[in-house]
């Protein structure tokens, strides 16, 4: 019999009070509250589809449990904008053509957020390093890094939040 | 996530984390970053042991060599001047090839020794420079040197204790890591790691681990005898990739036969103790 437990985190700046289930991955418990922009790929950890920031830091929610991120700090894509208001490097996606199915976007745009936190004017190799473990099925890597280019650029000039 | 996990406990410290698995007789487990749990089909698993909370996430230098706490991830570890400044960059050289970015933000030091993943590159690279694990269990605490951790019933033994910290000592030469990969982030096809001692121009001590072979890294305590006392040079190295292909134990498992592995590891192994030999020489100047 698996014991429900409760735990507190917060999730796109609001604290969150949510029961889990002990071996739920966070994955499971994001989808449930309605973020569906963390996209369900191969649930072993090597697509990236699924990727969230944790504590700034992007990490698998597939292979996450939800109970680790007790008293931490979860961010999704719907963390950084959306249609009305989106995020800079959500425009540069789009401004680049970075977008097909979309499927692997809002992974490849929170590895690289984590990248521009960190690194203001990474190069193609630093870009294409930073987005290494997160696959496209439609393959279209040159404008995913076009579009973090982009970003990066947007950034120094002060387009930015 | 497969595991059908009954209760998730946040431990407070390592006697409260042992204290819990004792209880689970066999049925517990530790986390740290929780990678390789996540992905285990393990169904006898009914707790897990969070001790990310331990203060276990630290680097620290100690007489040129590393100490590293067994919850600090491998990002933590790139991001550490200390662990950069190791051996002349080859801790950073050889973590900066595992994976990918996300992954390395969650594998952490201490899973990746509790795990030792025969195709991982870490263990090779501690096998190399002779790490030594640290851990605690009911008895007290432990300590060996990872090669002779890994030659006996290192799970089993595992099962039961936390890891706490690992140690990197100090070297006088230099080191380098080599691998063989699909593509970059991969695992490896093979790899290997090389510390070379140049006194006088001749090699004065070397230390070499071959990985992925598919067996977990291993020294090649032969090759390290016919490289003592040798000029590092291309002579030598031809001489290496002849007698690595005439010697070296390798298999075959679904990534690679062991005629590829054969006809590899001698050029790998030369380009690298090639690179080791340059860096030892310019470390001297």
């Amino acid at each position: 019999m698996q014991e429900a437990m409760k735990i507190y985190f917060e999730l796109n700046g609001e604290q969150r009070y949510v029961e889990i289930e002990p071996g739920e991955s966070l994955l499971s418990l994001l989808r449930r509250l309605g973020m569906k922009s963390v996209k369900s790929g191969c649930e072993t950890g090597d697509c990236g589809a699924c990727t969230v920031l944790l504590n700034g830091r992007a990490v698998r929610s597939c292979t996450t449990f939800a109970a680790q991120v007790r008293g931490k700090r979860v961010t999704t894509l719907e963390g950084l904008g959306d249609v009305d208001d989106p995020h800079p490097l959500q425009e540069a996606f789009v401004e680049a053509g970075a977008v097909q199915c979309g499927f692997c976007t809002p992974g490849m745009i929170l590895v690289a957020y984590e990248l521009l936190s960190k690194n203001g004017a990474p190069t193609p190799q630093e870009v294409r390093a930073a987005i290494s473990g997160n696959l496209c099925r439609c393959t279209g890597y040159v404008k995913i890094v076009d579009a973090v280019l982009l970003a990066a650029q947007w950034k120094r000039e002060g387009k930015w939040r | 996530m497969r595991l059908k996990i009954k209760r998730f406990h946040y431990a407070r410290d390592v006697e409260e984390a042992l204290s819990l698995l004792s209880a689970y007789r066999g049925r517990g487990a530790i986390l740290a970053g929780g990678l390789d749990l996540a992905r285990s089909f393990n169904p006898k698993l009914e707790g897990l042991i969070d001790i990310s909370g331990l203060g276990l996430s630290y680097v620290h230098e100690q007489d040129g060599g590393l100490r590293i706490g067994a919850t600090t991830t491998l990002t933590e570890v790139l991001e550490s001047r200390a662990a950069r400044e190791y051996l002349g960059g080859f801790l950073a050289e050889v973590v900066g090839q595992v994976a990918n970015p996300p992954l390395r933000n969650q594998a952490t030091f201490g899973g990746a020794v509790a795990s030792a993943h025969p195709w991982a590159d870490l263990p090779t690279a501690l096998v190399a420079v002779g790490a030594e694990v640290r851990w605690v269990d009911q008895e007290g605490e432990h300590r060996a040197r990872v090669e002779e951790l890994w030659q006996g019933e290192f799970r089993r033994l595992l099962s039961s204790a936390v890891i706490t910290e690992i140690f990197l000592p100090p070297w006088e030469g230099a080191f380098a890591f080599g691998k063989l990969s699909r593509n970059v982030g991969d695992i490896a096809l093979l790899n290997c790691a090389c510390g070379l001692g140049i006194e006088d121009g001749k090699v004065a001590w070397a230390r070499v681990a071959l990985g992925a072979t598919p067996r977990r890294g291993r020294r090649l305590l032969w090759l390290e005898d016919l490289l003592t006392g040798e000029a590092p040079g291309e002579e030598l190295w031809q001489v290496v990739r002849e007698q690595v292909e005439a010697n070296v134990e390798v298999g075959a498992d679904r990534r690679a036969s062991a005629a590829w592995r054969r006809a590899a590891a001698g050029p790998l192994l030369a380009r690298t103790l090639a690179r080791a030999a340059e860096k030892a020489t310019a470390r001297q100047r």
